[in-house]
């Protein structure tokens, strides 16, 4: 009689400690940097906003497609008119947001409305500032029509802030997190944990996982520890370096995937200045890189993707192929065509506010030594990097996220943008890029992105050897389909997956 | 009357404390405290020298098949990020922060202590006045203070030899002050003044040597903490420009690797604490055997 008592007691001790568990078996705990330090924003376009939030909250007109195309979200089709100078999208059906108001035509006028409004401080408006106006025509479709012809509005329309939020949005506080995404909201602290619950009417359908924890973890080294410690179920969105990869990729208990993106880093050589304005003197520059040797020794081999000085990435469509080994002699006969046939000094500023810089600085030289070019590195303390040296000195590093064709062009290199940062002035590649937005045959601008990315090979003024990779880790029972971050279909993932 | 005849509450105190910099040595010597301490700074004083010289590969050259290599018979303390050797690297990396510490030290204790006899001596309100502003100064976070200066006047050798020996003196004037305050009460002192001795000579002949002991105590403290300035600056990216290596620069490059790579981080953690240690041993010992406690316990 004692025994099934026993028995009985034991299986009851047991389901006491089970049961807690299985309550959050479901839950995905994801980690991430609390990059505003609590000062993050549900507001999709704010300057400050939550992205790791508002990629599960809110959905946008069109999204990334596996190979970085663009594909229907909440739009199911679009059309432009001959000049490319006017757009018209049709709203899917059927959409809610998750406080069960429809999505209507309304919604989209107004999210747009906002993000363009001058007297805002919205980032996003310049990737969109070709939008002239937005509004709905008699079939109830959305209406984009443009200030000059630009044939990849939709690629334009994938800005991770370019979300739809419901009217009212700015006055109704509590319409702050509602959206149409596969998550809704339920407690909002971005420096502890932020969760939501899945959005079962999610027009997709309903997500596998039954909620998302976001735990606010900034630094690098404790979010890996908290993934070995079993504290998060994978490492995130900003994933883990190839270095830290290593301890996880022989445990049984984890795996990951490395997935290429557009986040690239780079050497800026400003054409405005005295020694860079030569364009013989900016080629010899990147000619030096070793590009490869870069790539195995920050990354491991095949942990980064190199690329010509070309900030277009492979998942691209516009991408062109490219090749550039080191080429020591040819640049050593450029810089001596240049007048710096004994040799040439430069100074090159950089700082530790990016994992990536000061290694890939010293690396660069290393390898310009070899051509006879010193290059005497500055360090800059990571607090004032960004306001003392980028974009002030002749020379520095920079890092910058992954970007569409026509908008990295646009934005960084084009002679009259803002951000201008390598004061890369060529009239050809301006024309070329307007002469491709302009363009609507698929082919004929393919071509012309290629002619504008050739240039800024030959030509240009920053050196970006790589491309990184997102390696992520995650617990073995975690499955998220291994796209780029923007292409990932948050209600596909699942906890119980055998990967 | 001069120090060496003078005597005090102390006794042997100032006999001990007014002989000539080889009998310091050999009183430290003699401690086993001191001696460890001694040996330890004259090795880092060599390696600083000779570092580069003694390191077993080239401190910059690196291998893109040798990243974040183990120990091994090629590498004994395994390689870093960028494949170059962890031990040249961290032989020649004291370098930059013994050559700024150092003299940065030299230059707290000089102004410090030359700053806090006149203070002592001219005494009264000018003192008081004096010392309520060392009270403010000594109540700003160094490392903020040093951030502040560093960052309008640029980071370089000299600008972290002056803004460290200027901040460091600055404790440097009140342990002084009290000190001197201690001797000026004497009746040596007294003579000296009704004897008619200039301010200079009662300063130099009279009460420097008879506070000696506080300031070789003092410039033991303040190069360590000088030394752990200028590592934390270097940490924070205000220090050396690569490729040269230094121990803060190696920290703060390797600690992203800590749980798998502990080779590139701890040999330079090892080797800065180490002088620190040595540094403060060697302090310690002075002050024990020339009668300085720094608790305020009369010895």
């Amino acid at each position: 009689m004692k025994k099934p008592l026993i028995a009985a007691i034991g299986l009851a001790a047991f389901a006491q400690l089970a049961v807690p568990q299985l309550a959050h078996a479901e839950t995905l705990r994801t980690p991430h940097w609390v990059e505003f330090s609590g000062k993050e924003s549900l507001d999709p376009i704010s300057p400050t906003r939550f992205y790791s939030a508002n990629q599960l909250i809110y959905s946008r007109l069109v999204r990334q497609g596996s190979k970085g195309e663009p594909v229907s979200d909440l739009a199911s089709e679009w059309q432009a008119n001959p000049a490319a100078d006017e757009w018209t999208f049709t709203l899917r059906d059927g959409v809610s947001f998750h406080n069960g108001k429809a999505l209507s035509a309304d919604d989209v006028i107004y999210s747009f409305t906002r993000l363009l409004d001058p007297e805002r401080d919205a980032p996003a408006r310049a990737a969109l500032s070709v939008i002239e106006d937005v509004s709905v025509n008699e079939a109830g479709q959305i209406v984009f029509r443009l200030s000059q012809s630009h044939a990849d509005l939709p690629i334009l329309l994938m800005d991770y802030r370019a979300k739809i939020v419901p009217v009212g949005f700015d006055d109704d506080t509590s319409l702050q997190g509602i959206g149409t995404g596969p998550f809704k909201l339920v407690e909002f602290d971005p420096q502890g944990t932020t969760t939501f619950e899945a959005f079962a009417d999610y027009w997709e359908g309903a997500p596998k996982l039954d909620g998302m924890d976001l735990i606010g973890i900034p630094d690098d080294n404790a979010r890996t520890q908290a993934l070995l410690a079993g504290q998060i179920d994978w490492s995130g969105w900003n994933g883990v370096n190839a270095q830290q990869l290593r301890l996880f990729s022989s445990n049984p208990a984890y795996h990951y995937d490395s997935i290429a993106t557009g986040d690239w880093r780079g050497m800026v050589f400003r054409a405005d200045d005295e020694v860079f304005q030569d364009v013989r003197v900016r080629r010899a520059l990147r000619l030096v890189a070793d590009r490869e040797e870069m790539v195995n020794l920050l990354f491991g081999k095949g942990g980064a993707t190199i690329t010509c000085d070309n900030p277009v990435w492979n998942g691209d469509q516009y991408k062109l192929a490219q090749q550039c080994p080191q080429d020591l002699d040819t640049a050593r006969s450029l810089l001596s065509d240049a007048g710096y046939a004994d040799g040439l000094e430069i100074d090159v500023y950089t700082s530790g506010v990016d994992n990536y810089f000061r290694p890939m600085t010293e690396l660069y030289q290393r390898q310009a030594a070899e051509a006879g070019i010193t290059v005497n590195v500055h360090n800059v303390p990571a607090a004032d990097y960004w306001n003392t040296a980028w974009m002030k000195k002749p020379a520095f590093t920079t890092a910058w996220g992954q970007r569409p064709t026509d908008q990295v062009l646009n934005e960084i290199f084009q002679s009259e943008a803002n951000w201008n940062e390598s004061a890369y002035k060529n009239p050809e590649f301006d024309a070329l890029l307007a002469k491709a937005r302009a363009t609507l045959d698929d082919e004929a601008r393919t071509e012309l992105y290629h002619q504008a990315q050739a240039l800024l090979t030959e030509t240009g003024a920053t050196l970006i050897p790589f491309h990184l990779n997102n390696n992520r880790v995650m617990k073995r029972e975690v499955h998220i389909p291994a796209v780029e971050h923007f292409a990932i279909r948050w209600h596909q993932v699942d906890k119980q997956g055998e990967s | 009357m001069n120090a060496s005849s003078s005597t005090t509450a102390r006794g042997p105190r100032l006999a001990l404390a007014s002989l000539p910099g080889q009998h310091t040595l050999a009183l430290l010597w003699a401690n086993r405290q001191g001696r460890l301490g001694l040996v330890l700074i004259g090795l880092h004083l060599l390696l600083a020298v000779a570092g580069r010289w003694l390191a077993p590969h080239d401190i910059s050259a690196g291998d893109s098949l040798a990243s974040l290599l183990p120990p091994s018979a090629e590498h004994w303390l395994g390689t870093d990020q960028l494949g170059r050797d962890v031990l040249s690297r961290t032989l020649a990396g004291g370098r930059e922060a013994i050559y700024t510490s150092l003299p940065a030290a030299v230059l707290a204790v000089v102004w410090g202590s030359a700053c806090g006899m006149l203070l002592a001596i001219i005494g009264g309100r000018v003192e008081n006045i004096a010392m309520r502003l060392v009270d403010a100064l000594l109540s700003i976070p160094w490392l903020l203070f040093l951030l502040l200066v560093i960052g309008v006047m640029g980071p370089g050798p000299l600008v972290f030899i002056l803004t460290l020996g200027i901040f460091y003196g600055v404790a440097v004037v009140r342990v002084m002050v009290t000190a001197c305050r201690e001797v000026l009460c004497l009746d040596y002192i007294q003579a000296a003044r009704l004897r008619g001795d200039s301010l200079m000579r009662l300063l130099w002949r009279e009460i420097k040597p008879n506070v000696l002991d506080t300031i070789l105590v003092e410039l033991a403290m303040r190069w360590s903490w000088a030394l752990l300035a200028f590592s934390s600056l270097s940490f924070l990216g205000f220090g050396v420009s690569p490729p040269t290596p230094d121990w803060g620069l190696m920290v703060a490059d390797g600690r992203g690797f800590m749980s798998f790579a502990p080779w590139a981080v701890l040999p330079p953690i090892v080797a800065l604490s180490s002088l620190i240690i040595a540094i403060n041993l060697v302090a310690d010992t002075l002050a024990k055997t020339l009668g300085i406690d720094r608790a305020g316990r009369p010895e």
